[in-house]
């Protein structure tokens, strides 16, 4: 074989891999597609009732927001988790003292704050979009700033108490 | 005497290559918000290890040996095994993609043996997600960029990696280390 066809079968080869894998992909949200939580969007819930499913236009009119973590020196960029909440919740509605618990079930984690320590931008309580394209919960408060302790492919948002 | 598949020089070499990648990772920080950027340094690096010891197993080798570092240093956001079979992933991408262009020391090989080897690294992390049950991505396009970026950045780092076997050939280097294996 010739090193021209050597390297036509390698790109071929790319291809293929792209195309399994993004076709894959794509059946899953053709496979949800229509459900109250379409694939790839977020459940946001309000004391056990779905409220919305958080997707990408949700992000667009928000701040971003950045902070370097302090385990490995990365920046981390996304928007506040408060923010998000509030593109669909009014803050001035929620208690300091209400529960807002973010979730990932395929990585059997969570994260369980208050909403006074969701609203203070000095925890930086955020959303950033990982390497997947899934959303991970970052933070710098003492509980939540390590990556043991982050939530990876978050799939639900859930908001208890007053 | 029988001759050893591998020298004593060669296994350091390798080893101190795997070192290396472990320590880019680590050390080497591009401020770029982008998936897999850390791909140009890891294949220039396993690329040129597979060119200064041209044996086959050599970026298995140097594959396994990191990922083993890296697994005990505690990288990765998903844990040990996965952080292992990651980096055992690139080792072993990289082998085949060098078995299938037979080398990287020209240019456009070096480009898709590294292209090849960095996106054997992302299905095993898709595959990794998928088997654990992750949603879909948030950003529809987001799984299709995060691919392109990895054949991208791989491609960059297999290039340098070429460019640099190119530039010690050039240097005699390895005429150097043929009297020294």
């Amino acid at each position: 074989m010739t090193q021209r066809n050597r390297v036509l079968v390698a790109v071929g080869i790319l291809v293929l891999v792209a195309a399994v894998i993004l076709g894959l992909e794509a059946l899953e949200r053709r496979s949800t597609a229509g459900a109250d939580v379409p694939a790839g969007s977020v459940p946001l819930y309000r004391d056990g009732k779905l409220v919305a499913a958080l997707a990408p236009e949700d992000l667009e009119g928000l701040s971003p927001f950045s902070f370097i973590d302090a385990e490995e020196g990365k920046e981390q960029s996304g928007w506040l988790l408060r923010d998000v909440i509030g593109v669909h919740l009014d803050p001035d509605e929620l208690d300091g003292a209400a529960v807002v618990r973010v979730s990932s079930s395929s990585r059997e984690k969570e994260a369980v704050m208050t909403w006074h320590e969701v609203a203070d931008p000095a925890n930086a309580v955020m959303l950033d979009l990982a390497n997947r394209g899934t959303l991970k919960l970052v933070s710098v408060m003492p509980s939540l700033d390590t990556r043991d302790e982050w939530v990876q492919d978050v799939d639900r948002v859930e908001v208890t108490g007053p | 005497m029988k001759t050893r598949y591998l020298s004593t020089f060669q296994l350091i070499l390798l080893a101190l290559f795997a070192a290396l990648i472990v320590v880019a990772k680590i050390a080497l920080k591009l401020p770029l918000k982008l998936p897999g950027h850390s791909g140009v340094f890891w294949m220039a690096i396993i690329v040129v290890a597979a060119g200064v010891v041209p044996r086959r197993g050599a970026a298995s080798l140097v594959g396994l040996t990191s990922g083993l570092l890296a697994a005990i240093l505690g990288l990765g956001d998903f844990g040990a095994l996965e952080t292992f079979v990651s980096y055992l992933s690139v080792g072993l991408g990289t082998e085949l993609a060098l078995m299938l262009l037979g080398g990287a020391d020209r240019a456009l090989s070096g480009a898709v043996v590294g292209a090849l080897g960095h996106v054997a690294k992302f299905v095993v992390k898709w595959a990794t997600g998928a088997l654990l049950g992750a949603p879909a991505g948030f950003v529809a396009l987001g799984l299709a960029r995060s691919l392109a970026s990895y054949v991208i950045f791989g491609a960059l780092g297999g290039l340098l990696g070429a460019l640099t076997l190119a530039a010690l050939r050039r240097a005699g280097f390895f005429a150097y280390i043929a009297e020294k294996r």
